[in-house]
């Protein structure tokens, strides 16, 4: 039988850091790199065109503009919240995420994808007829379009920022980022064509049902293809972390084209029955969402792998159990399960805390590099404190 | 599973030294770039280019083949209908009796006949035909601010072939001129823009108001 030491569970630890490539620092300004610059002037491009559009139309659509602006605003805000929340493991930096935003929002809209529609749905209309080109235009340009605008994003934030995007998960991280800043823009622009459909006059009622069901939509729309399409990219490229996968990877990039080419038919599908539409919108939905799933509990174990080597030599040293390991490194349920095995209310709590903060050990370990730093040691005192039940003296 | 207190070992009191992000290995270097990073961004690009330059230039090259002929009908939203007129090109909008599978007619219908283009909208408003008409100008005035096409001179009143009454206007801009008319169906809206070069004689602005004045919208009244 071969002995464990504390030098190898730290060697695993060391491995696993270097790996996930956690709480490596983002540096956005990066000169000698190419895709700085390809970002920079691809992005540029789109806050200028995105900037002039909103210039131009102010003027006569500002209520519905303001409303738009400040509704998605809040959307984009709650979305932030919730990708923390499920995101417990190797986190991505915040910056890093920004930048995704910003690609989605701005160079895969105006500069990329809008040129392209465009000229699609033209030619289509051109080629077979404009009510076949109502009919199916949308749903066979934007999933060849859309898609891989956004996903080239992923491309060029690899190639910024190789030593932190390593996993499927963070691909899907950074997809629904990517998502996020394409479904607001759009949104906008949205809510400024639905201004105008009643020539400028009630500006707030003509926006406000498109605004709405974009909200309601939106969560089983662009922020969900990118995650899936993005985490395909991942493995069909490979990463360090991630060996590639071409099949998997294949797959993971084809079902949001599909589902997109399906969102943008459902009228066509449905034919008049506006009972079928609404039948068959929330039918894409819940298959929509169920993959997502599927495809987040797919990437999240090699994260939770991870998050279980870092910790290890931690409860090896008795700074939390392990049954905090296992609720660390497991799913909801196991979180769930650790924090109610206790039958009172005050433990239960602090069960919570303590989890809470054995995760913040986690970022300063990832933080440090394996480090015994002053912050790790005094994360490893906050574990201590709280599962003592003495209050902070801060 | 190690004992804490017999395995003395302990992790690193200092992080291991990891190089900034700007750093580039020398062997990785092509006039001080980042020779790896060369091949994603030209990537990009290229998709970049097709999607933004390639492809608006092959619908530039490629011409329309949708011509209106003698007894075609456009419909839109709403039961509006108008009589095209025949040689135009049809380059949005859809003819009545062919709603897409949705049953649901455009807001928009445009043709086109070289530089000559006429489109027709339609969308729910409260009021009548002047005051339609206001509110497009106002609209324009706000998205347009002098730069293009403005309203100049008064409105007048127009009869459609049906007898509805509406209200018109003439619009300059560089290079351009048209007219805006406006008419009001229960509620529904109509706009109709006609713009075409300045320099355009009198037979194609007849064949403009002969398509205003086109505009129906059967059963009116009865709704």
């Amino acid at each position: 039988m071969t002995t464990t030491t504390l030098a190898d569970l730290d060697r695993a630890r060391d491995i696993a850091l270097d790996l996930s490539g956690w709480g490596r620092r983002f540096s956005f300004y990066q000169p000698r790199n190419c895709a700085f610059w390809g970002y920079l002037v691809l992005v540029g491009i789109g806050i200028f065109v995105f900037i002039s559009t909103l210039a131009r139309e102010y003027n006569a659509y500002g209520q519905a503009i303001g409303l738009a602006v400040t509704s998605f605003a809040i959307y984009a805000a709650l979305f932030w919240w919730f990708t923390q929340h499920i995101d417990h493991y190797a986190k991505l930096p915040a910056k890093l995420m920004v930048v995704a935003f910003l690609w989605g929002g701005f160079a895969a809209t105006g500069t990329m994808a809008a040129n392209a529609n465009d000229a699609i749905l033209a030619l289509y209309a051109k080629a077979f007829g404009q009510v076949w080109a109502l009919n199916w235009g949308a749903g066979l340009a934007a999933p060849f379009t859309e898609e891989p605008a956004k996903g080239s994003g992923l491309l060029l934030l690899i190639a910024l920022a190789p030593r932190q995007v390593r996993t499927a998960f963070d691909g899907f991280i950074l997809g629904a980022f990517i998502g996020l800043g394409f479904q607001i823009v759009e949104d906008i622009t949205y809510a400024m064509t639905s201004a105008g459909t009643q020539f400028g006059a009630n500006q707030i009622g003509a926006s406000i049902g498109t605004i709405i069901l974009r909200m309601v939509s939106g969560v089983a729309a662009h922020i969900l293809y990118s995650a899936i399409f993005c985490a395909g990219l991942v493995y069909l490229l490979g990463r360090p972390a991630e060996p590639r996968k071409v099949g998997r990877g294949s797959l993971l990039v084809a079902t949001p084209m599909l589902l997109h080419g399906i969102w943008d038919s459902l009228a066509a599908i449905a034919g008049p029955s506006p009972l079928t539409l609404v039948g068959m919108l929330i039918a894409v939905i819940v298959i929509a969402l169920v993959i997502a799933v599927r495809v987040y509990k797919l990437t999240v174990k090699r994260e939770r792998d991870f998050v279980r080597d870092i910790m290890t030599p931690e409860e090896a040293r008795n700074v939390i159990t392990a049954a905090e390991l296992d609720a660390m490194a497991g799913n909801r349920k196991a979180r769930k399960a650790y924090r109610k095995a206790s039958r009172k209310r005050r433990e239960r709590k602090r069960a919570r805390y303590v989890l809470n903060a054995a995760y913040g050990l986690a970022d300063e370990v990832a933080a440090a590099r394996g480090a015994d730093t002053d912050r790790v040691r005094f994360a490893r005192a906050e574990v201590a404190r709280i599962r003592a039940g003495v209050p902070s003296p801060w | 599973m190690p004992d804490p207190d017999t395995d003395t070992s302990s992790a690193a009191s200092a992080p291991r030294f990891e190089p900034d992000e700007g750093w580039v290995p020398a062997d990785e270097r092509l006039y001080g770039v980042d020779r790896r990073t060369i091949a994603p961004t030209l990537a990009v690009f290229a998709l970049a280019i097709v999607m933004s330059v390639v492809l608006p230039i092959i619908n530039a090259k490629v011409p329309y083949h949708d011509i209106v002929k003698a007894g075609d009908v456009m419909e839109l939203e709403g039961d509006v209908t108008f009589v095209p007129e025949a040689g135009w090109g049809v380059t949005s909008g859809v003819r009545a009796g062919d709603a897409p599978s949705s049953g649901e007619y455009p807001a928009t219908a445009t043709v086109e006949d070289g530089a000559l283009k006429f489109t027709l909208h339609t969308g729910p408003f409260h009021g009548d035909a002047n005051k339609l008409l206001d509110q497009i100008e106002t609209t324009s005035e706000a998205l347009n601010r002098g730069r293009r096409v403005h309203v100049t001179g008064a409105p007048t009143t127009i009869v459609t072939d049906q007898g509805k009454q509406g209200a018109t206007v003439r619009v300059t801009g560089p290079h351009t001129g048209g007219v805006i008319a406006a008419f009001v169906f229960d509620g529904r809206g109509v706009e109709a823009v006609a713009t075409g070069p300045s320099d355009t004689g009198p037979e194609p602005t007849a064949t403009v108001f002969r398509m205003i004045r086109s505009i129906n919208r059967p059963g009116e009244g009865k709704r």
